[in-house]
């Protein structure tokens, strides 16, 4: 476990600079709050009953103040946030959008314009899995979207299975980073940032890095050369583009109506729901028993998401009255490090988190506390938005516990093979979005520059 | 043998009353997409609004999230770090699923707690909120205080069954109520629902 020898080396570092630099910290909390943490989360338990316990556990020790009786305006106060209201209605799209049956249409209206160039039906993957992005706000679902419409046309052909898995994970892993994800929407609600202004500063970086998948496969066609198909006439190729057309309406109607300031990330979300239920009722898909069921589905994960905001809200106040990110951060400043070299060790940090810890839960229970320290080393917020967004991704993408991994392994037509094809071919997509993560530490106005001009 | 049939039942049947709480959550979900989007036609088109969107939407959202959380539970859809866990025997394991499943109930009485106090504090002060319409906080806090209620009760009979299960010696059957679902699980159920 690379993660805990990594958690580890940090807990050595904060002490460390404690017994250098006798700064006055509250070491006997923060250790066991790490404590409880590591515990906790070894034996299983549900991630906001951890939040919870240590919430109590950090006000019944520290805090002289009667905290409990700001508990429940604590726990109404962001679960009736009108900003919030974006998520259930993202995933209400999402899962009707999965329903309606675009995904089969998609993805073949794009390979007929794609097939023929230097790695093929590869780079419809990548294609297809930054479209669906774009209509929907979760990784996992678009890579079992995408996987199950894709991997039955790699059936019996020459391309390496590991190139078609690594660029189905590699895509999917887009789902949060291209607008609208829901990951944005927490991180805005939890740091007070514009939802609008992170899917602006997302942007550029998306294309980046579909620009990096897409090199990549076309240096691995051009090694790696195939038959290429018959060319098609414009005709035919014309004539698929309409199968394109009511996704591109929808990303228009969600995006154009976000990025043209007609509406808020929220009011988005809801014509996007009702533009879902639109396209489903022209492929003759809409009926009760596919609502009903995208409700229960929207209903579900939208609880589970809430649970987890009940826990972190209730620690995060607690953290706040005792001044924990306030402590850390002035500690973290004082670091005779520069900057960067700090927010190296955060990006390794989430980098390591994210082996185990799913995307969602860590962004939740770490940004309050981290936040503070990266406006105290004078980072931009919306770009360390677009940061961890990123990593959060790559989280999903990294062996051996990513998410969308498991989901295209459990897809893969019986027998399928073992893991580890998944694992070696998702590395080249790994490696390229890492190189993302990196040009965006060095070269900042990747994100931040779009944002600027549109104000 | 009889205990644990019957605790079975119940858990069945409060995870009955549960589902179809979250369908009315997810059905709400729906009518709020309707009421932002009908509002938007009308101030734009028709120079008229609610005025009342932005709180009525965020209380649908509370409640949303309150009357979903028991069949979330149910549904085994909570999320849990399980890496370690599941690396165990299930001697082990199912004792930690039990553990894990205290301290949630835990949580949730805490938060029921908070719940009925801030409803209590809003009823003693007859709180309204700043919208058009000053609808009363009392209404939709009630709301919620009652999907938060029925999580409570969902842990508890869960924790009655679990505790059975572990007496009669089936330790394997707290797996298969509060086990995480695996990532086989969640691409086999969007793949259906692509395909449906």
């Amino acid at each position: 476990m690379i993660a805990v020898v990594f958690l580890l080396g940090l807990l050595g570092v904060v002490l460390f600079a404690a017994a250098t630099g006798a700064a006055a910290l509250p070491i006997a909390e923060i250790l066991m709050l790490i404590g409880v943490f590591v515990l906790f989360f070894g034996s299983g338990v549900y991630i906001a009953a951890v939040l919870g316990v240590l919430a109590f556990l950090t006000g019944f020790l520290f805090s002289d103040r009667p905290w409990w009786n700001f508990a429940g305006q604590t726990l109404w106060g962001p679960s009736s946030n009108f900003v919030l209201v974006a998520v259930p209605l993202f995933l209400l799209m999402g899962e009707i959008l999965l329903r309606a049956g675009l995904s089969d249409k998609l993805y073949r209206a794009l390979n007929v314009w794609l097939n023929r160039l230097p790695g093929g039906l590869l780079h419809t993957n990548i294609v297809s899995c930054a479209v669906f992005s774009a209509i929907s706000g979760s990784s996992v679902a678009t890579a079992a979207t995408m996987g199950s419409v894709a991997l039955p046309y790699f059936k019996g052909t020459p391309y390496s299975q590991r190139w078609v898995l690594g660029s189905l994970a590699g895509g999917g892993a887009l789902g949060n980073l291209i607008p609208p994800g829901i990951t944005f929407i927490i991180y805005g609600l939890i740091t007070e940032t514009s939802v609008g202004a992170l899917y602006i500063a997302a942007l550029l970086p998306s294309a980046l890095v579909v620009g990096l998948f897409t090199l990549l496969i076309l240096a691995h066609g051009l090694r790696h050369p195939l038959p290429k198909p018959p060319p098609l006439p414009l005709r035919v190729k014309l004539a698929a583009l309409k199968d394109l057309l009511p996704t591109m309406t929808l990303i228009g109607l969600v995006l154009g109506s976000i990025y043209g300031g007609f509406a808020t990330p929220t009011e988005a979300a809801a014509l996007g729901v009702v533009g879902a239920i639109g396209f489903a009722a022209l492929e003759g898909r809409l009926n009760f028993r596919m609502l009903n069921a995208s409700a229960e589905a929207t209903a579900r994960n939208t609880a589970l998401l809430g649970l987890i905001i009940f826990g972190a809200y209730l620690l995060n106040y607690i953290l706040g009255t005792i001044g924990v990110p306030q402590a850390l951060a002035s500690l973290i400043a004082d670091l005779p490090l520069p900057p960067w070299a700090i927010m190296a060790c955060i990006v390794a940090l989430y980098f390591a988190l994210g082996t185990f810890m799913e995307g969602f839960s860590m962004i939740i229970t770490t940004v309050p506390v981290i936040f503070p320290v990266v406006v105290a080393l004078g980072y931009d917020p919306i770009w360390f938005g677009v940061v961890v967004t990123m990593l959060v991704e790559i989280a999903q993408i990294s062996p051996p516990d990513g998410t969308v991994m498991y989901v295209l392994q459990g897809m893969r037509p019986k027998p399928g093979g073992p893991i580890t094809d998944v694992f070696v071919g998702v590395m080249p997509f790994l490696l390229a979005y890492l190189a993302a993560v990196v040009l965006l530490m060095v070269f900042p106005e990747i994100a931040l520059w779009l944002p600027r001009i549109m104000q | 043998m009889r205990l644990l049939r019957a605790a079975a039942r119940l858990r069945a049947a409060v995870a009955w009353v549960a589902s179809v709480m979250a369908h009315l959550a997810g059905w709400n979900y729906l009518a709020c997409a309707l009421f932002i989007t009908f509002d938007i036609v009308a101030r734009n088109f028709f120079g008229f609004s609610s005025r009342a969107t932005v709180e009525i939407t965020g209380y649908m959202l509370a409640c949303g999230i309150a009357w979903g959380l028991a069949h979330a539970l149910a549904a085994r859809s909570h999320i849990r770090v399980d890496v370690l866990v599941n690396r165990f025997s299930v001697g082990v394991r199912a004792p930690l699923h039990l553990f894990a499943l205290l301290l949630l109930g835990g949580f949730a009485l805490f938060v029921a707690w908070a719940a009925y106090s801030l409803y209590q504090e809003s009823a003693l002060f007859d709180a309204h909120d700043t919208s058009a319409l000053r609808i009363p906080m009392v209404i939709p806090q009630g709301i919620w205080l009652a999907g938060i209620g029925a999580f409570v009760v969902m842990v508890a009979v869960l924790l009655l069954e679990s505790l059975c299960a572990l007496l009669a010696g089936e330790p394997g059957r707290l797996d298969t109520l509060l086990g995480s679902r695996g990532a086989d699980e969640e691409a086999a159920e969007a793949v259906q629902a692509a395909r449906s």
